[in-house]
Protein backbone atom coordinates (compact mmCIF):
# COMPACT_ATOMS: atom_id res chain seq x y z
CA UNK A 1 0.00 0.00 0.00
CA UNK A 2 1.38 3.34 -0.76
CA UNK A 3 1.97 6.10 1.81
CA UNK A 4 -0.93 9.06 1.88
CA UNK A 5 -0.05 12.26 0.39
CA UNK A 6 0.83 15.08 2.65
CA UNK A 7 -2.61 16.23 1.21
CA UNK A 8 -4.18 13.36 2.00
CA UNK A 9 -3.03 13.06 5.73
CA UNK A 10 -3.99 17.06 6.38
CA UNK A 11 -7.61 16.24 4.87
CA UNK A 12 -7.28 13.60 7.72
CA UNK A 13 -5.93 15.45 10.58
CA UNK A 14 -9.19 18.04 9.74
CA UNK A 15 -10.99 15.48 11.76
CA UNK A 16 -8.16 13.83 13.93
CA UNK A 17 -5.57 16.61 15.09
CA UNK A 18 -2.78 14.02 16.39
CA UNK A 19 -2.43 12.38 12.67
CA UNK A 20 -0.43 16.00 11.65
CA UNK A 21 2.42 14.41 13.61
CA UNK A 22 3.14 12.64 10.48
CA UNK A 23 3.64 15.92 8.47
CA UNK A 24 5.91 16.88 11.26
CA UNK A 25 7.62 13.78 10.42
CA UNK A 26 7.97 14.07 7.25
CA UNK A 27 9.49 17.74 6.43
CA UNK A 28 11.11 18.47 9.90
CA UNK A 29 14.43 17.82 9.35
CA UNK A 30 14.04 19.61 5.88
CA UNK A 31 12.44 22.66 7.45
CA UNK A 32 15.19 22.73 10.04
CA UNK A 33 17.85 22.61 7.70
CA UNK A 34 16.48 25.66 5.68
CA UNK A 35 15.86 27.29 8.89
CA UNK A 36 19.20 26.68 10.22
CA UNK A 37 20.63 28.11 7.02
CA UNK A 38 18.74 31.37 7.19
CA UNK A 39 18.92 31.95 10.89
CA UNK A 40 21.82 30.15 12.51
CA UNK A 41 21.06 26.58 13.95
CA UNK A 42 20.52 27.89 17.72
CA UNK A 43 17.64 29.75 16.36
CA UNK A 44 16.65 27.26 13.91
CA UNK A 45 16.15 24.77 17.23
CA UNK A 46 13.67 27.33 18.82
CA UNK A 47 11.46 27.92 15.60
CA UNK A 48 11.22 24.84 13.79
CA UNK A 49 8.41 23.83 16.71
CA UNK A 50 7.00 27.21 16.19
CA UNK A 51 6.68 27.03 12.47
CA UNK A 52 5.04 23.50 12.77
CA UNK A 53 2.97 24.81 15.30
CA UNK A 54 1.42 27.73 13.16
CA UNK A 55 1.06 25.27 10.31
CA UNK A 56 -1.11 23.15 12.49
CA UNK A 57 -3.37 25.78 13.30
CA UNK A 58 -3.61 26.80 9.61
CA UNK A 59 -4.07 23.57 8.43
CA UNK A 60 -7.85 24.03 6.99
CA UNK A 61 -5.92 26.70 4.52
CA UNK A 62 -4.11 24.25 2.97
CA UNK A 63 -4.63 23.80 -0.52
CA UNK A 64 -5.67 20.37 -0.84
CA UNK A 65 -4.97 19.92 -4.75
CA UNK A 66 -1.27 20.21 -3.85
CA UNK A 67 0.01 16.91 -2.76
CA UNK A 68 3.27 17.78 -0.89
CA UNK A 69 2.87 20.04 1.67
CA UNK A 70 6.95 21.13 1.57
CA UNK A 71 6.58 24.19 -0.29
CA UNK A 72 3.59 25.60 1.73
CA UNK A 73 5.70 24.92 4.72
CA UNK A 74 8.54 26.99 3.50
CA UNK A 75 6.31 30.07 2.71
CA UNK A 76 5.11 29.42 6.89
CA UNK A 77 8.97 29.31 7.45
CA UNK A 78 9.77 32.44 5.50
CA UNK A 79 7.37 34.39 7.37
CA UNK A 80 8.63 33.34 10.83
CA UNK A 81 12.51 33.91 9.59
CA UNK A 82 11.02 37.51 8.66
CA UNK A 83 11.04 38.13 12.90
CA UNK A 84 15.23 37.40 12.50
CA UNK A 85 16.43 39.59 9.64
CA UNK A 86 19.32 40.84 11.74
CA UNK A 87 20.75 37.20 12.56
CA UNK A 88 20.44 36.70 8.50
CA UNK A 89 22.67 39.26 7.35
CA UNK A 90 25.21 38.40 9.81
CA UNK A 91 25.14 34.71 8.86
CA UNK A 92 25.45 35.94 5.35
CA UNK A 93 28.50 37.73 5.74
CA UNK A 94 29.69 35.05 6.87
CA UNK A 95 29.10 32.26 4.53
CA UNK A 96 30.80 35.39 1.96
CA UNK A 97 34.01 34.66 4.00
CA UNK A 98 33.70 30.69 3.82
CA UNK A 99 32.78 30.83 0.04
CA UNK A 100 35.77 33.36 -0.83
CA UNK A 101 37.91 30.66 1.28
CA UNK A 102 36.72 28.13 -0.51
CA UNK A 103 37.40 29.81 -4.40
CA UNK A 104 40.84 30.70 -2.88
CA UNK A 105 41.57 26.69 -1.84
CA UNK A 106 40.90 25.80 -5.28
CA UNK A 107 44.28 26.73 -6.58
CA UNK A 108 44.13 30.00 -7.70
CA UNK A 109 46.56 33.15 -7.22
CA UNK A 110 46.53 35.20 -3.90
CA UNK A 111 44.92 38.13 -6.51
CA UNK A 112 42.29 35.64 -7.46
CA UNK A 113 42.08 35.02 -3.81
CA UNK A 114 41.08 38.90 -2.92
CA UNK A 115 38.92 39.12 -5.85
CA UNK A 116 36.79 36.33 -4.51
CA UNK A 117 36.70 37.43 -1.31
CA UNK A 118 35.90 41.02 -2.50
CA UNK A 119 32.93 39.39 -4.70
CA UNK A 120 31.53 37.15 -2.47
CA UNK A 121 30.77 40.15 0.43
CA UNK A 122 28.83 42.17 -2.33
CA UNK A 123 27.06 39.04 -2.96
CA UNK A 124 26.00 39.02 0.09
CA UNK A 125 25.32 42.88 0.07
CA UNK A 126 23.24 42.20 -2.90
CA UNK A 127 21.13 39.83 -0.87
CA UNK A 128 20.90 41.38 1.87
CA UNK A 129 19.79 44.78 -0.22
CA UNK A 130 17.03 42.76 -1.92
CA UNK A 131 13.77 43.86 -1.06
CA UNK A 132 11.97 41.03 1.25
CA UNK A 133 9.93 39.47 -1.20
CA UNK A 134 13.08 38.96 -3.86
CA UNK A 135 15.45 37.51 -1.71
CA UNK A 136 12.66 35.23 -0.22
CA UNK A 137 12.19 34.32 -3.66
CA UNK A 138 15.63 34.07 -4.53
CA UNK A 139 16.86 31.74 -1.97
CA UNK A 140 13.75 29.90 -1.92
CA UNK A 141 15.24 28.81 -5.97
CA UNK A 142 18.72 29.17 -5.01
CA UNK A 143 19.33 27.14 -2.00
CA UNK A 144 15.96 25.30 -1.39
CA UNK A 145 16.34 24.40 -5.37
CA UNK A 146 12.56 24.82 -5.52
CA UNK A 147 11.15 24.87 -9.35
CA UNK A 148 8.96 28.12 -10.13
CA UNK A 149 6.16 26.10 -9.01
CA UNK A 150 7.07 25.49 -5.41
CA UNK A 151 8.41 29.05 -4.93
CA UNK A 152 4.84 30.17 -6.20
CA UNK A 153 3.00 28.46 -4.03
CA UNK A 154 5.20 29.20 -0.75
CA UNK A 155 4.65 32.67 -1.34
CA UNK A 156 1.38 32.42 -2.63
CA UNK A 157 2.26 34.24 -5.86
CA UNK A 158 1.41 33.61 -9.29
CA UNK A 159 3.74 32.23 -10.99
CA UNK A 160 4.40 35.45 -13.28
CA UNK A 161 5.36 37.29 -10.42
CA UNK A 162 7.94 34.71 -9.01
CA UNK A 163 9.23 34.92 -12.19
CA UNK A 164 9.58 38.70 -12.39
CA UNK A 165 10.98 38.52 -8.69
CA UNK A 166 13.76 36.26 -9.93
CA UNK A 167 14.20 37.92 -13.14
CA UNK A 168 15.09 40.99 -10.62
CA UNK A 169 17.64 39.51 -8.06
CA UNK A 170 19.17 37.96 -11.29
CA UNK A 171 20.03 41.34 -12.63
CA UNK A 172 21.17 42.68 -9.42
CA UNK A 173 23.98 39.89 -9.09
CA UNK A 174 24.48 40.06 -12.57
CA UNK A 175 25.79 43.82 -12.37
CA UNK A 176 28.53 42.51 -10.07
CA UNK A 177 29.53 40.17 -12.15
CA UNK A 178 29.61 42.47 -15.39
CA UNK A 179 32.36 44.35 -13.65
CA UNK A 180 34.53 41.36 -12.29
CA UNK A 181 33.46 41.86 -8.76
CA UNK A 182 34.76 45.39 -8.79
CA UNK A 183 31.83 48.00 -10.17
CA UNK A 184 29.74 49.60 -7.30
CA UNK A 185 26.45 47.64 -7.02
CA UNK A 186 23.88 50.36 -7.36
CA UNK A 187 22.30 50.31 -4.18
CA UNK A 188 18.37 50.39 -3.77
CA UNK B 1 29.15 31.75 -13.66
CA UNK B 2 25.22 32.18 -13.29
CA UNK B 3 23.80 34.38 -11.19
CA UNK B 4 21.56 32.31 -9.32
CA UNK B 5 24.79 30.13 -9.23
CA UNK B 6 26.85 32.79 -7.52
CA UNK B 7 23.83 32.87 -4.47
CA UNK B 8 24.35 29.56 -4.52
CA UNK B 9 27.72 29.60 -3.18
CA UNK B 10 27.03 31.19 -0.70
CA UNK B 11 24.56 28.32 1.10
CA UNK B 12 25.67 26.28 4.07
CA UNK B 13 24.62 23.23 4.71
CA UNK B 14 23.19 23.35 8.45
CA UNK B 15 23.69 20.29 10.53
CA UNK B 16 19.98 18.57 11.86
CA UNK B 17 20.11 17.60 16.02
CA UNK B 18 17.36 14.83 16.74
CA UNK B 19 17.32 16.61 20.15
CA UNK B 20 15.88 19.54 18.20
CA UNK B 21 13.58 17.88 16.19
CA UNK B 22 12.32 16.34 19.01
CA UNK B 23 11.83 19.80 21.01
CA UNK B 24 10.31 20.91 18.04
CA UNK B 25 7.95 17.38 17.84
CA UNK B 26 6.92 18.10 21.38
CA UNK B 27 5.78 22.34 20.49
CA UNK B 28 3.74 20.70 18.03
CA UNK B 29 2.42 17.76 19.83
CA UNK B 30 1.07 20.48 22.83
CA UNK B 31 -0.67 22.42 20.10
CA UNK B 32 -2.34 19.32 19.11
CA UNK B 33 -3.30 17.97 22.33
CA UNK B 34 -4.30 21.88 23.08
CA UNK B 35 -7.32 21.36 20.07
CA UNK B 36 -8.17 17.72 21.03
CA UNK B 37 -8.71 18.62 25.00
CA UNK B 38 -8.68 22.50 25.04
CA UNK B 39 -7.28 23.52 29.10
CA UNK B 40 -10.36 23.57 31.38
CA UNK B 41 -10.45 27.31 32.79
CA UNK B 42 -12.65 26.96 35.88
CA UNK B 43 -14.32 29.97 37.18
CA UNK B 44 -12.51 30.26 40.82
CA UNK B 45 -8.85 29.36 40.55
CA UNK B 46 -7.10 29.08 43.91
CA UNK B 47 -3.39 29.87 43.91
CA UNK B 48 -1.12 28.54 46.81
CA UNK B 49 2.16 30.28 47.51
CA UNK B 50 5.12 27.55 48.22
CA UNK B 51 8.72 28.68 49.32
CA UNK B 52 9.59 26.08 46.38
CA UNK B 53 7.65 25.58 44.13
CA UNK B 54 9.44 22.45 42.87
CA UNK B 55 8.80 20.60 46.05
CA UNK B 56 5.73 21.24 46.32
CA UNK B 57 4.68 20.26 43.26
CA UNK B 58 6.50 16.69 43.45
CA UNK B 59 4.92 16.48 47.17
CA UNK B 60 1.41 16.63 45.94
CA UNK B 61 2.01 14.41 43.03
CA UNK B 62 3.14 11.56 44.87
CA UNK B 63 1.03 12.16 47.84
CA UNK B 64 -2.36 12.93 47.12
CA UNK B 65 -2.26 12.10 43.55
CA UNK B 66 -2.87 15.61 41.73
CA UNK B 67 -1.11 16.06 37.94
CA UNK B 68 0.33 18.46 36.99
CA UNK B 69 -1.61 20.95 33.80
CA UNK B 70 0.33 20.53 30.42
CA UNK B 71 2.19 23.63 29.46
CA UNK B 72 0.56 25.48 32.69
CA UNK B 73 4.54 25.57 33.89
CA UNK B 74 6.55 29.16 34.17
CA UNK B 75 10.16 28.54 35.01
CA UNK B 76 12.80 31.26 36.20
CA UNK B 77 16.02 31.68 34.75
CA UNK B 78 17.53 29.63 37.45
CA UNK B 79 15.30 26.52 36.04
CA UNK B 80 13.84 26.77 39.41
CA UNK B 81 9.64 26.20 38.86
CA UNK B 82 8.14 29.61 39.33
CA UNK B 83 4.54 29.04 38.97
CA UNK B 84 2.32 25.93 37.52
CA UNK B 85 -0.82 24.47 37.93
CA UNK B 86 -2.48 20.96 38.92
CA UNK B 87 -5.94 19.34 38.60
CA UNK B 88 -7.76 16.68 40.16
CA UNK B 89 -11.23 15.85 38.85
CA UNK B 90 -12.56 18.63 37.56
CA UNK B 91 -10.86 21.00 40.27
CA UNK B 92 -7.43 22.90 39.47
CA UNK B 93 -5.24 25.14 41.37
CA UNK B 94 -2.32 27.23 40.85
CA UNK B 95 1.12 26.52 42.75
CA UNK B 96 3.41 30.03 42.64
CA UNK B 97 6.50 31.44 44.08
CA UNK B 98 5.84 32.81 47.89
CA UNK B 99 6.26 36.85 47.59
CA UNK B 100 4.25 37.02 44.63
CA UNK B 101 1.15 38.72 44.93
CA UNK B 102 1.54 39.20 48.75
CA UNK B 103 0.74 35.37 49.91
CA UNK B 104 3.13 33.44 51.62
CA UNK B 105 3.73 30.02 52.62
CA UNK B 106 2.56 28.61 55.88
CA UNK B 107 6.11 27.59 56.68
CA UNK B 108 7.23 31.38 56.48
CA UNK B 109 4.35 32.91 58.09
CA UNK B 110 3.40 29.96 60.16
CA UNK B 111 0.28 29.74 60.17
CA UNK B 112 -2.05 28.46 57.31
CA UNK B 113 -5.27 30.72 56.54
CA UNK B 114 -7.34 28.56 54.87
CA UNK B 115 -7.81 25.23 54.48
CA UNK B 116 -9.02 22.78 50.26
CA UNK B 117 -11.70 20.10 50.15
CA UNK B 118 -10.84 17.60 48.04
CA UNK B 119 -13.57 15.39 46.95
CA UNK B 120 -11.94 11.49 46.04
CA UNK B 121 -13.41 8.75 44.93
CA UNK B 122 -11.50 6.32 47.53
CA UNK B 123 -10.51 7.74 50.86
CA UNK B 124 -9.21 4.61 52.10
CA UNK B 125 -6.67 4.13 49.61
CA UNK B 126 -6.21 7.91 49.07
CA UNK B 127 -5.25 7.86 52.70
CA UNK B 128 -2.37 5.17 52.67
CA UNK B 129 -0.98 6.81 49.82
CA UNK B 130 -0.36 9.99 51.79
CA UNK B 131 0.65 8.69 54.66
CA UNK B 132 2.98 6.22 52.75
CA UNK B 133 4.55 9.58 50.71
CA UNK B 134 5.26 11.25 54.41
CA UNK B 135 2.06 13.60 54.54
CA UNK B 136 1.54 14.69 57.68
CA UNK B 137 -2.25 13.60 58.97
CA UNK B 138 -3.67 16.15 61.22
CA UNK B 139 -6.97 14.59 61.72
CA UNK B 140 -7.03 11.12 61.49
CA UNK B 141 -9.33 8.96 58.98
CA UNK B 142 -13.06 8.93 60.44
CA UNK B 143 -16.58 8.46 59.24
CA UNK B 144 -18.30 11.66 59.80
CA UNK B 145 -22.01 11.53 61.24
CA UNK B 146 -22.90 8.42 58.34
CA UNK B 147 -22.04 11.05 56.09
CA UNK B 148 -18.95 11.44 54.76
CA UNK B 149 -15.18 9.79 55.25
CA UNK B 150 -12.39 12.17 56.07
CA UNK B 151 -8.89 12.66 57.06
CA UNK B 152 -6.67 16.15 56.87
CA UNK B 153 -3.32 16.18 56.13
CA UNK B 154 -0.41 19.01 55.77
CA UNK B 155 1.62 19.38 53.03
CA UNK B 156 5.45 19.72 52.65
CA UNK B 157 5.42 23.75 54.03
CA UNK B 158 1.63 23.38 56.05
CA UNK B 159 -1.09 24.10 53.88
CA UNK B 160 -3.95 22.04 54.94
CA UNK B 161 -5.92 19.96 52.88
CA UNK B 162 -9.36 17.96 53.77
CA UNK B 163 -9.79 14.95 51.81
CA UNK B 164 -13.30 13.20 52.05
CA UNK B 165 -16.01 10.59 50.51
CA UNK B 166 -19.26 10.23 51.46
CA UNK B 167 -20.25 7.76 52.39
CA UNK B 168 -22.91 6.30 50.25
CA UNK B 169 -20.20 6.14 47.82
CA UNK B 170 -17.98 3.94 50.12
CA UNK B 171 -18.22 0.00 49.38
CA UNK B 172 -20.57 -1.40 52.17
CA UNK B 173 -17.74 -4.03 53.40
CA UNK B 174 -15.88 -0.96 54.30
CA UNK B 175 -18.53 0.78 56.49
CA UNK B 176 -18.65 -0.20 59.95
Amino acid sequence: MSSPSDAEVIGRSLGEPEAFGLIYDRHAATLLRFLGRRAGAKVAEGLVGELFRIAFERRKTFDMSRASALPWLYGIGSNVLLKHRRGEARRLRASALMAAGLEAASGRGSAAALDARVLFSRVADVIEALPDGEREALLLFAWEELPYQGVAEALELPIGTVRSRLNRARAHLRELLKGNGKSRVRSR
Amino acid sequence: MKPVDLARKLRREAAVKPAALDRGKAVLMAAIRQEVQPMRRPSIVPRLPYEDVGAALSFLERAFGFREVPAARGVRADGAIDHTMVEFGDGMIGLGAQGAHGAFSPKRAGTATQYITVHVDDIDAHHQRALASGAEIVSRLHDHLRDYRVYEALDVEGHRWRFLQWLREVPQTERR
